[in-house]
């Protein structure tokens, strides 16, 4: 390892260390720029496990209420991220099992619902603009149809670009698994991809 | 060669290879050219492999360029939500503290009173002539009296003090 990598892993190393002691004590100041760190990787994780914003921002106060009260459970020794995604996993899991007998593979069945939200692109007026967000929006509802366990190992691959084993770490899933959904999600969306080039 | 993929048939192969490109599920350095030397010949000629790799390629751009953010309104929301549990958690902790506090004064008031105690009934039993096992009767009652009477009101209010809803009555 080059001195450079060595010093970029030494730091994130010291920065988990750091942030494993201020949850210990609770850090108000601590907790409020973690929030304001992950809050857009957090929700967008959970908005395409939920599959609904709503749902997805109250599982997102519930997320960083969980790590305040087992802050004491993080070590440090991992990436906070794969640990934060790993509660927000299992809330989503415990609302659904409280809901009904159930995994995370029935939220792919949710016909009626409509794909994720998709704002308005920045230049309206620029041709490809448009048709990048008709494609976005085309990935997206096939993001809402397909299995959710392919759903999440491919938000997290490419979207958060948590390597395969930290993927295998926040889904409890061995190594071969995550490669199989990985493989099998961008199979499974095919079918959106060739309708958003029609 | 990547164990994944050893067994697999050429497209399944083709295809698992692309879907895990650029990624640090292939071996790394020389087995990995040899792999991708393999991909490059067959994406060549399989015109389904070469369809997968361009939608592949397509919805991972697509998905890295679908935006969702959180808005202001919800970071501060959350923060305060924290905040609030943070001080409630807080409390809750000063006041396991008390709690711990007051267990170890009634522990050390009961070891010292119940020494002072047991010598007080000694002397009233030899002033009033008693014999032992008497006086020491009467310090076991005198002592558990008061535990025993809480307890009894207690199971009471728990029971036909207490109304249907389990509240008890004023």
């Amino acid at each position: 390892m080059n001195a450079t990598a060595c010093y970029f892993v030494s730091a994130m190393a010291d920065e988990n260390t750091d942030i494993a002691r201020g949850l210990r004590r609770r850090d108000p100041e601590l907790l409020d720029r973690l929030i304001e760190q992950y809050q857009h990787r957090l929700l967008r994780y959970l908005v395409y496990l939920s599959g609904r914003r709503d749902l997805a921002e109250d599982f997102f106060q519930e997320t960083w209420v969980h790590v305040l009260e087992r802050g004491g459970q993080y070590d440090g020794r991992h990436e906070f991220s794969t640990w934060l995604f790993t509660i927000a996993r299992h809330l989503v899991i415990d609302h659904l099992r409280s809901k009904r007998p159930t995994s995370l593979d029935s939220l792919a069945d949710q016909d009626d619902l409509a794909p994720f939200d998709i704002p308005a692109a920045g230049q309206p007026s620029a041709f490809d603009a448009t048709v990048q967000r008709e494609q976005n929006e085309q990935i997206s509802a096939g993001m809402q149809h397909i299995a959710a366990e392919y759903r999440e190992t491919l938000l997290l691959r490419f979207q958060e670009g948590m390597s395969l084993e930290e993927i295998a770490s926040v889904i409890g899933a061995p190594l071969g698994t995550v490669k199989s959904r990985i493989y099998r999600g961008l199979s499974a969306l095919e079918p959106w991809v060739k309708g958003a080039r029609l | 060669m990547n164990p994944d993929l050893m067994n697999a048939d050429p497209h399944e192969r083709a295809r698992l290879m692309i879907a895990l490109s650029g990624t640090e599920g292939l071996s790394s350095a020389k087995p990995w050219h040899a792999e991708e030397s393999w991909l490059a010949a067959h994406l060549e000629s399989c015109a389904s492999c070469r369809a997968f790799a361009e939608n592949s390629r397509e919805t991972i751009r697509a998905l890295r360029g679908i935006p969702i953010t959180a808005s202001g309104r919800l970071v501060f929301t959350t923060q305060m939500r924290v905040r609030q549990r943070a001080a409630e958690l807080r409390r809750q902790q000063e006041r396991f503290w008390v709690i711990c506090v007051c267990c170890a004064a009634v522990t050390l008031s009961t070891a010292v009173s119940t020494a002072l105690l047991w010598r007080g009934f000694a002397w009233l039993g030899h002033q009033a002539r008693l014999s032992t096992p008497v006086w020491e009767s009467g310090f076991v009652v005198f002592y558990l009296t008061p535990a025993v009477l809480v307890g009894i009101l207690l199971l009471a209010r728990g029971t036909f003090l207490a109304d249907h809803n389990g509240s008890f009555q004023d």
